[in-house]
């Protein structure tokens, strides 16, 4: 009873424009509020973790409201922060095609959101490492070819040693993925940035020919050169015996991925166990 | 989290009756401002613009062709006048949540150095309106520091959760976890030491931990860089001379934004887990910690007073407005 007195009066406070202004915005409440600072805090979630977070949120705000569909849920804040230029922008990863969430700037803004954690090295240091990426044939770029760089950074001088240390920044912030040495744009980048990079990069940048996004990592056509992310790939050609380029009718080269949406499901919940044994050990 | 009265430091609840613009965040200033400010979009006093476009639809017919044209066009002036603030509207907001992150107050010449630019003399309704978004939107309550500094923080109105009600890891703060940790136990023994603690006492408890001041940290990175300049440019710590020591020393507080983001009762809290006993056990911090929660409860009871007194006159206020500028 009280919480639903205190959950009005929450509401009645929302500023004018918001109700009975020419756009018909949603309405924001603190489960909204709580989930928007959440998400921006973690920066990019998988949509697991997002469906977990909003029913988090439900839980500390209004126990008694039915969990909304998620996709409405977010329709609804992404309403409110159309008049911000920013919203919730829905994305995939490229190597297997888990759906992750981020907050994103409408308007291009380069690297701004990197701009409050590091100093202007380490920004420099980010950008070129975001060309050799973009550059490059696999989407990788090898540390050494990166550490190459590092006299060719603005701001104060930077060593090897410490440039190795953050790139590994960059990995924990979710900037960059390492494998085995070589550095490629995390899914957070490329939700964020694909803008500035297709308005940067405009003649070396590539292009999924299914789903027209930014591609970073993918397979190409030997023939014509079109390009497809890996969950496109496994999507267009399901249970498709003889592939063929979409594009050029030629034998598509590559071995055909395979994501199992149960095994997906396995490996999410189990990822959600481990994460809640470890909060008790402390 | 909840505002300490303090002396001069921070606005009290009940300075938001005041006209001055720049002074609350809030959207009672909008309202003050938009009468006393006029914007130089308008041509027409902005009691009266309010109506104009009601005028307008009445008046054009009777107007010539050439007359209609010239409404026209400030019409179309007036809006793209809009759209360019509500635009750097959202830029403040996206700059102020950036910037906040770093948890360094901002600066009025920053926010017009970096953002608003040549829309200065709007600066009291752009960051109204900036704070009114982050407040209904994302839950931060624009706050500012000092009534001469122009220096802004955001306060998190949603506390984070006691670990015991939640399975979600809500303190996986990218890496600040550790720093923060760091930051509480100095806090603790600030606390403990009645309010202040002398800077050799704090860099001897972080020895005993394995800290030195200028040995690289695998995990706050340069402790002495982190506290004696993150530490306090974040307004966490206060740092000062102790006057009248031969040969000088220097001494640790509690920043004002400590005094925001956690309190008394909590970090006596921490210091009684850490030995293993009951914060009673001090009675001293105890007592004070117990008045410093009445002094907090007393503080939330009059904001939330103010607050309901401020929508209901906004209510009021736009009720008669009838048009919303944006």
């Amino acid at each position: 009873m009280e919480e639903g007195r205190a959950e009005r009066r929450r509401r009645t406070e929302a500023p004018s424009h918001t109700q009975g202004g020419p756009r018909r915005a949603g309405v924001m409440t603190d489960v909204h509020r709580r989930f928007l600072q959440l998400l921006m805090t973690h920066g990019v979630l998988e949509e697991w973790d997002v469906r977990r977070l909003q029913k988090h949120c439900y839980r500390v705000h209004d126990r008694t409201a039915a969990v909304e569909e998620l996709e409405d849920f977010i329709n609804n804040i992404n309403s409110v922060l159309e008049s911000l230029y920013i919203e919730i922008k829905k994305g995939a990863t490229e190597d297997d095609g888990r759906p992750v969430y981020a907050l994103v700037n409408l308007a291009t803004t380069s690297v701004s959101k990197m701009a409050s954690d590091f100093a202007e090295n380490e920004l420099d240091l980010f950008r070129k490492a975001l060309e050799l990426i973009i550059d490059s044939e696999t989407g990788f770029a090898s540390s050494t070819n990166i550490l190459n760089l590092v006299d060719q950074l603005k701001g104060k001088k930077m060593r090897k040693k410490e440039a190795e240390q953050v790139l590994q920044k960059f990995v924990q912030n979710k900037w960059l993925i390492e494998k085995e040495g070589e550095f490629t744009l995390h899914s957070r980048a490329i939700l964020e940035m694909e803008q500035y990079i297709r308005e940067t990069y405009p003649d070396a940048v590539k292009i999924c020919n299914i789903c027209h996004s930014l591609l970073i990592q993918g397979q190409s056509c030997e023939t014509c050169g079109i390009r497809m992310h890996l969950p496109c790939v496994a999507k267009y050609f399901q249970s498709n015996s003889e592939p063929r380029c979409p594009h050029c009718n030629d034998y598509w080269p590559h071995e055909i991925p395979v994501f199992d949406p149960e095994k997906e499901r396995e490996a999410a919940t189990s990822r959600a166990t481990k994460r809640s044994l470890r909060s008790r050990q402390h | 989290m909840l505002q300490k009265p303090e002396s001069g430091a921070l606005p009290s609840p009940q300075a938001e009756g005041e006209k001055d613009g720049s002074r609350d965040g809030e959207t009672q200033t909008l309202t003050a401002s938009q009468k006393e400010v006029p914007s130089p979009f308008l041509q027409e006093s902005p009691n009266e613009d309010l109506g104009a476009r009601r005028e307008e639809g009445a008046t054009a017919s009777s107007l010539t062709p050439k007359g209609a044209r010239t409404l026209a066009a400030k019409a179309l002036a007036r809006r793209r006048a809009y759209r360019r603030l509500d635009r750097t509207v959202a830029e403040l907001v996206q700059f102020l949540l950036v910037k906040d992150k770093k948890k360094s107050p901002i600066t009025r010449s920053e926010m017009v150095k970096y953002v608003i630019g040549d829309l200065k003399d709007l600066f009291p309704e752009i960051i109204a309106r900036a704070a009114e978004h982050l407040r209904y939107v994302f839950g931060f309550e624009l706050k500012q520091f000092g009534r001469k500094h122009h220096t802004y923080i955001l306060v998190n109105k949603h506390k984070p959760l006691e670990e015991e009600e939640e399975e979600v890891e809500e303190e996986d703060l990218g890496g600040d976890g550790p720093r923060l940790g760091l930051l509480i136990m100095i806090l603790g023994l600030i606390y403990m030491k009645g309010n202040s603690a002398r800077e050799t006492q704090v860099w001897e408890m972080l020895r005993r931990l394995g800290v030195r001041p200028s040995k690289y940290h695998f995990l706050f990175g340069y402790p002495k860089r982190l506290i004696m300049e993150d530490f306090v440019q974040q307004r966490y710590l206060n740092y000062r001379q102790v006057p009248h020591t031969n040969p000088p020393e220097c001494e640790f507080s509690w920043g004002p934004r400590s005094n925001l983001e956690i309190s008394k009762m909590k970090v006596l809290g921490f210091v009684a887990k850490l030995h293993k006993k009951e914060p009673q056990h001090w009675p001293v911090q105890y007592r004070e910690a117990l008045a410093d929660e009445a002094d907090r409860a007393r503080a939330k009871a009059r904001a939330e007073a103010s607050m309901r007194a401020r929508a209901r006159a906004r209510a009021r206020a736009t009720d008669r407005a009838g048009i919303y500028p944006w």
